[in-house]
């Protein structure tokens, strides 16, 4: 059996040199990180604000979002292994055990690992006397496997798992259970991040129901689009009144969590049953989150006392701008690298961008200082001269930018060059001049600060003779339906972002750029086949592919050969420029006066609420 | 009367027949588009796009799918905004759920907001009747006016601005700010005064409205015939004006007050956003920038049964306050 401690640590190594010479925060310190003592105290109530709910009433299965993932890493759900929600200079990205005793045994192969859970982990009440048991990770990966329940969510990162695309929420053949403490997994090709995968929330247990030991899902049972209002913890918190829920009636007359009202209200008590848990230091009593209200409204409660921190996203800009005037409040203002970029998607089936010479001219030509002050300028991140995040490279590719313009100003110079190089250029001037260049369409979304990206973008593209036809919308049922549907012929979609899932290339590779995800968010159609690309009416015939690289990198083991793979594909996914990435985004938190010890996670790309403390324990 | 009744009762239903059907084809033939993208979340493919239409029953004729939707309105448990179809799409709740919970702080707000727009319009606009072109009048009118010009989205601002974050560093006490604690009733928060500043950003403009309709219909109910009767009879003039002119002129006002009661049961947008109240109103906003289909058509109905469920009570009530008027 091999283990895979070593190659964890080499990644954290690599991780933390990268952030050391690559770009920090923007403002003010990021506090401590210290998981325990530190003259942090415990005790006290967090008030925080979301403007909006998430977006599955907390079911594990479905959610896909930081902010729940954080919710369940910080304080609901313990999984057998977990990020400790610090910074990524700090030991973030490394995964370390949690309800299992030790990261797991991983066969010479790579097709079997195998995890042992520590004994007397048990669920929060009502269930206070149910020990988590292997058993129990088994009815979550079940329900993960059942389309309905797993709608919304992430189950195609259990594919690799043998008979888990066949369960359709029944047994999964790939899982044994060889005692109570010990699950053994089975997959069908070597999947060198899987103990990444095995972090996430939809892996967390599910416990048995007392009263009902037949039911195949344990809790979860009937409850295929609700199972987040029954959500039973193993947390150091737990939704308060979770002790009234009865499971012994049928489902549809099972009272619902109290702890959480959607739309309006969550609270967190301390989970009792909590224990041995070296992963979250849970320094707070009490989690109150209030759910709904504006932007500035949610920042005057800040500003006012009321609240401690709004996790909805993005400080309004006033606030911001009044923060960073103020000299007593500059350890409040945080800016950490949310592994995520912001891009522009070129259709490589949609003429002009079939021509790489047009899709690198627009690499130079694009005023990415521009766009970014769009956002609100550098403390919202830095620009991006590559499309996968180096903290995912273990800081390899940090100096990579194969299309640098002063001061990410764009270059029109290059950029005339690259496009004089097109078949579209016919008098090779460095304008593009078919009649493909003009009224290009442009699908786009319609929210701040996307319009005033649209003019930038319109401008810049001008400059080489590509005429923009932009269409603006909603961002999901509009942008997404034309930008993710091949047949729509959308050929620029610039709104777009991408933030990783767990701390892998893994996450940025193929849901991007991979064929797999045509349809998806491989919006440039790489990997399509000439018989795809006919049937949805085009007339170019063939597109670059990185799916060979791709698996060639996913294949491999945790560790330097990987991250390696991963940068070659990031310099491929450049030199055939697909996307035109522009931003690698920040995360900006402003921390309320009785904030102390503000942490980030950056596994999730969220505040960290268990590290997070009050300043004399809340008193 | 009784036949009255019935017409209108039927008259009700083909209403909201109407509206459902306005509603069912707005959302589905404008280029709003594909529902299923909302509910898809962020890893879509063609196969999961083609499983959530067909659990949605989006691949069915769209007479069908209006039939199942139009089910859901029919008052008649487990057909009701039944679970089964009315589900968020954004938040996978019910909409039952999420209106039943939300309806009493919706009351709570129309409810104190029409007492205080009558409470503040009726008096003002009486006594700006009675005392024509004087200080008071022109006061009055002037306050008419920044009523109906002040829009409430800003007015609702401005009081929070004043009335809470100014008035808390100015003086260390304020009204409260916006939304409903946790763990608090709602009850507990009307008496702890948390709706005082939407009531009164919401009854506002309707105060304004009202002074200046309750102002007109005075002075022209006072120039009747039967008020110089009355005077020359020798009343008290406060007999006159509030026996005699103010029960005319406000049965005009009954009417308006029953239909604007009406429309703010189906939610008060604007301010409930503003004041982050977790009413109907809100609801209806995040369904709307959701895209969350049964979501709107449950609040759309909702609010077109109350209003003309209003429109009968008032044409009633209109019926006794008048007694020219008789229905058959």
């Amino acid at each position: 059996m091999k283990a895979i401690t070593k190659t964890i640590v080499v990644t954290a190594i690599f991780a933390l040199a990268a952030t050391a010479c690559g770009g920090g925060g923007g403002g003010g310190g990021t506090g401590t990180a210290t998981p325990t003592g530190g003259g942090v105290e415990k005790g006290g109530t967090l008030k925080l604000g979301l403007s909006a709910d998430v977006s599955n009433a907390y079911d594990p299965q479905k959610e896909y979002a930081a902010l729940s993932f954080e919710f369940f890493r910080c304080c609901l759900l313990r999984t057998l292994v977990q990020f400790p929600g610090l910074e990524a200079d700090n030991g973030g990205n490394e995964l370390g055990p949690d309800i299992a005793e030790s990261l797991p045994e991983e066969s010479a192969d790579g097709l079997t690992y195998t995890f042992h859970l520590k004994q007397g982990i048990h669920y929060a009440p009502p269930l206070q006397d149910v020990e988590v048991t292997a058993q129990d990770f088994v009815r979550a990966l079940m329900r993960e496997s059942d389309p309905e329940a797993s709608a919304q969510g992430y189950p195609f990162y259990y594919s690799p798992i043998q008979g888990f695309d066949d369960a359709a929420g029944g047994s999964i053949k790939g899982l044994e259970t060889p005692d109570d403490y010990t699950l053994v997994v089975h997959l069908t090709q070597p999947t060198g991040d899987f103990p990444f995968r095995m972090s996430m929330p939809a892996t967390a247990p599910i416990p048995p129901n007392p009263s009902d030991p037949s039911a195949a899902l344990g809790v979860a049972e009937g409850h295929t689009k609700d199972y987040g209002r029954f959500l039973i913890a193993t947390g150091p918190y737990m939704f308060e009144g979770s002790e009234t829920m009865d499971f012994s009636v049928p489902a549809d007359q099972q009272t619902k969590n109290p702890g959480y009202v959607p739309g309006r209200s969550m609270t967190l008590v301390r989970n009792p049953s909590w224990s041995d848990d070296t992963v979250r230091p849970a320094y707070v009593d009490r989690i109150e989150v209030a759910i709904g209200g504006t932007d500035i409204d949610l920042a005057n409660k800040i500003d006012a006392g009321e609240l401690d921190m709004d996790l909805s996203g993005v400080p309004p800009a006033q606030q911001i701008q009044a923060w960073q005037a103020d000299p007593n409040r500059q350890d409040q203002i945080h800016a950490n690298p949310s592994d995520g970029v912001r891009y522009l998607t070129m259709n490589m089936a949609m003429p002009p961008f079939d021509d790489v010479q047009v899709r690198r001219a627009i690499e130079y030509v694009v005023d990415k200082d521009a766009l970014r002050r769009t956002r609100g300028g550098p403390l919202f991140g830095d620009l991006a001269g590559h499309f996968i995040p180096s903290t995912l490279l273990g800081g390899l590719n940090s100096d990579y930018d194969p299309y640098a313009s002063p001061n990410g100003q764009g270059d029109v110079t290059k950029a005339k060059a690259e496009m004089a190089q097109s078949v579209y250029d016919t008098d090779q001037d460095g304008i593009c001049d078919a009649p493909e260049c003009k009224g290009v369409l442009a699908i786009t979304d319609n929210q701040p600060p996307y319009p005033e990206n649209n003019a930038i973008l319109v401008d810049n593209l001008s400059q080489i003779g590509i005429e923009l036809d932009v269409k603006t919308g909603d961002r999901y049922t509009f942008m997404y339906d034309k930008c993710l549907t091949p047949e729509s012929h959308a050929a620029f979609c610039p709104s777009i972002g991408w933030f990783k899932d767990y701390p892998d290339a893994l996450t940025f590779g193929p849901p991007t750029l991979g064929s797999e995800s045509i349809g998806s968010f491989d919006i440039p159609l790489a990997g399509a086949t000439p018989e795809q690309l006919k049937g949805w009416g085009y007339t170019v015939t063939e597109v670059p592919s990185f799916d060979d690289k791709f698996a060639e990198c996913s294949a491999m083991a945790l560790g330097a050969e990987r991250l390696q793979c991963w940068a070659d594909a990031d310099k491929l996914i450049m030199e055939t420029a697909p996307v035109v990435p522009w931003l690698f985004d920040k995360d900006v938190d402003l921390s309320g006066d009785r904030i102390v010890n503000y942490t980030y996670d950056s596994s999730a790309g969220l505040a960290s609420l268990d590290h997070l403390a009050l300043v004399g324990g809340g008193a | 009367m009784g036949r009255y009744l019935i017409r209108r009762a039927l008259f009700l239903v083909l209403v909201l027949v109407i509206v459902s059907l306005l509603t069912f084809t707005i959302f589905f033939k404008l280029p709003a588009g594909d529902p299923a993208r909302r509910v898809a979340g962020r890893v879509i493919t063609p196969e999961t796009l083609v499983a959530i239409r067909h659990n949605l029953g989006l691949d069915k004729p769209l007479w069908v799918q209006y039939g199942r939707f139009a089910k859901g309105l029919v008052p008649w448990p487990g057909l009701f905004l039944n679970k089964q179809v009315y589900f968020n799409y954004a938040n996978n709740v019910p909409v039952s759920e999420e209106i039943y919970r939300r309806l009493p702080v919706t009351i709570t707000l129309a409810i104190g907001a029409s007492i205080a727009w009558l409470l503040i319009g009726l008096p003002i606009g009486i006594v700006s009747a009675i005392r024509r072109r004087s200080l008071f009048d022109r006061a009055g009118m002037l306050f008419a006016l920044f009523g109906v010009s002040a829009p409430i989205f800003w007015l609702a601002y401005v009081m929070l601005y004043i009335f809470w974050f100014k008035f808390q560093q100015w003086f260390g006490w304020s009204l409260p700010g916006s939304g409903l604690p946790t763990g608090e009733s709602l009850m507990q928060s009307v008496l702890r005064g948390r709706f005082l500043l939407p009531w009164f950003a919401l009854a506002l403009s309707f105060a304004a409205f009202y002074t200046r309709m309750v102002r007109g219909n005075l002075i022209e109910t006072m120039s009747e015939d039967y008020i110089r009767t009355a005077r020359a009879k020798g009343l008290a003039e406060r007999r006159v004006v509030f026996r005699h002119g103010l029960r005319a002129a406000l049965t005009p006002v009954v009417t308006m007050f029953g239909l604007d009661l009406a429309t703010l049961l189906g939610g008060a947008l604007i301010t409930e956003t503003v004041f982050n109240l977790p009413g109907i109103g809100q609801y209806t906003y995040n369904s709307v920038t959701s895209s969350n289909f049964p979501g709107i058509m449950g609040v759309t109905v909702l609010a077109s049964f109350f209003i003309v469920v209003a429109n009968l009570v008032v044409d009633i009530v209109y019926a006794f306050l008048d007694p020219r008027v008789r229905y058959t």
